[in-house]
């Protein structure tokens, strides 16, 4: 039907309006002229080798998967646990419990930093990994909650019965059954965690300064002095790292059944 | 029961914990900070830093523009967004997991990637003005950047997915039976749309919007990068009253302020659901 083809072109247009600023930024980073443009007139590696050269960066990528990795494990922890209780008890206050978990998620991040600022300054924790893991935990937990509470909705009872009948005890029923069925949410909360924390911006911006800069940071004060095809080189390395990841998770999960917004 | 009350305490406490500490408590110490009218100092309670906000024709331009910003991205997404969730939900195509990964593709990368993709598109020497001059349109750069345009540009495309998602998850749950029932009682597919589909997945477009809306009020930095300096947003007044003013106590109002509007607008959104539900 032609209606239905009109739609599959707007479909095709909107996704490279999509994918529009991804496909550019390539291209810009092998470009042998200093200003950052479309397209490049010519082939060069140099700014990769000017990325590699600037130690900041790669001391900034480090914390930043340093602090990613730690605020995961912690909301990975703790969000299960609260989504276990959200899912299976039925209490006073469990609705309002429930939006109060998933609040981080509409909330302005620059008041949130702000106010984690006012409050980890005066403990002197500013610029210090734990305060950007402390406040990275509460921006995740949210993702956790979501997903793990999604898959925890979908486990069967009677499974968890059924082990328990057979002389399981609480444990084992968990590490056997509850554990294998709900892993999927796991692991997709925790790469939602992952990429919250890892590319994280407005909270870090009150939170770090010098002596402590996550990657996303220092690449912003980079473009304070100087934009060039450097940030573009940088760009396209995250964007390898994506896809990575991504394919890793597609090929062992299937996107599209666990990552629901 | 005593064992499962404990084990629901036990469940609940660490995140609970977490959230008191680190979430509820630094925003009490802000609002008990917007009320204060010496910082630092003894405290002595004041409204001056709201009255100060609303006196002042620059701060209240300012939110004309945030709000007006956010609407703009709001039904731009709406619009923008309504045809591929439809496409995505009634779509058997082979391809339909990669539309997936498209859709979620901004979310996908860094926001670096992104508002530096933007630049290249959007810059002086970037696609669009090149492409322009090479098909001999213009002859000077066209000023794309920096201006409420390129803001708009770069939230409606990182805001996309959540109002796409939004809108897929409830056309999905409708009943296809519905449409061919109208379409069977004679409605054309345009009546059909307009009388059946769309007031039926009114909800899903609800809770984006309330979702698109929201994170644009309170977005600061790819409206920083993109319009550096020239679009002076809420978030921007908040970060230059901390950072550059040090007025704390003026910035907090600021600060909650944006909050209770980000409040009243999900509040809203949940009263006019439980109406719905409630019918």
């Amino acid at each position: 039907m032609r209606a239905d083809r009109i739609l599959g072109w707007y479909v095709a247009a909107l996704l490279f309006f999509l994918a529009l600023p991804i496909l550019v930024v390539i291209p810009a980073a092998f470009a042998p002229e200093s200003t950052l443009g479309f397209p490049p007139h010519g082939f060069s590696l140099k700014w990769f080798q000017n990325v590699v050269r600037q130690p900041q960066f790669l001391r900034a990528f480090y914390v930043s998967v340093f602090v990613a990795i730690v605020s995961t494990a912690l909301s990975l922890a703790t969000g299960t646990l609260a989504a276990f209780a959200l899912v299976r008890y039925r209490f006073p206050g469990r609705q309002l419990l429930e939006l109060a978990f998933v609040a981080p998620l509409v909330f302005p991040a620059i008041v949130y930093g702000i106010a984690m600022l006012m409050v980890l300054n005066p403990l002197r924790l500013t610029r210090t990994v734990l305060g950007l893991v402390l406040a990275h935990v509460v921006l995740a937990l949210p993702y956790v909650l979501r997903t793990v509470g999604a898959t925890l909705h979908g486990v069967n009872r009677q499974l968890e019965e059924s082990a328990a009948i057979l002389g399981a005890n609480r444990w084992r029923t968990f590490r056997h059954v509850t554990f294998p069925l709900i892993r999927p949410g796991l692991i997709a909360g925790a790469t939602f965690s992952l990429i919250i924390s890892f590319d994280e911006f407005t909270v870090a911006l009150f939170l770090t300064g010098p002596g402590l800069m996550t990657l996303p940071l220092e690449i912003y004060n980079y473009t304070e002095f100087t934009i060039d095809p450097t940030i573009a080189a940088i760009s396209t390395v995250l964007i390898v790292i994506s896809v990575t990841v991504i394919m890793a998770i597609e090929r062992f999960l299937g996107f599209e059944k666990h990552f629901k917004i | 029961m005593l064992p499962r009350r404990l084990g629901l305490f036990g469940l609940l406490a660490p995140a609970g914990l977490l959230l008191a500490v680190l979430f509820v408590y630094p925003l009490a110490n802000m609002a008990a900070l917007s009320v204060r009218s010496k910082f630092p100092g003894p405290f002595t309670y004041t409204g001056e830093h709201y009255a100060k906000f609303v006196a002042e024709p620059y701060f209240l331009r300012v939110a004309e523009t945030t709000f007006a910003l956010a609407l703009v991205v709001t039904l731009l997404t709406i619009v923008l967004g309504y045809p591929v969730a439809y496409y995505f939900v009634r779509s058997r195509s082979r391809y339909k997991h990669w539309i997936f990964l498209g859709v979620i593709s901004p979310l996908l990368v860094s926001i670096v990637v992104r508002t530096i993709g933007w630049t290249i598109v959007l810059g002086n020497e970037g696609l669009v003005n090149n492409l322009l001059r090479g098909l001999h349109l213009t002859h000077d750069p066209l000023p794309l950047m920096n201006n409420f345009a390129s803001v708009t540009v770069g939230m409606v495309h990182v805001l996309l997915p959540f109002m796409i998602l939004s809108i897929a998850s409830v056309l999905g749950k409708i009943d296809p039976a519905l449409e061919e029932s109208a379409a069977i009682l004679g409605a054309n597919p345009v009546k059909t749309f307009w009388r059946v589909t769309l007031p039926l997945s009114m909800q899903g477009i609800a809770a984006g919007s309330v979702l698109v809306f929201c994170l644009t009020i309170g977005a600061y930095i790819t409206p920083w990068w993109l319009g550096r300096g020239k679009v002076l947003l809420f978030s921007t007044t908040i970060y230059d009253q901390i950072l550059v003013i040090i007025d704390w106590p003026f910035g907090s109002a600021a600060a909650m302020l944006l909050v209770a509007a980000t409040l009243l607008i999900v509040a809203v959104y949940f009263a006019l659901i439980r109406r719905v539900d409630a019918r």
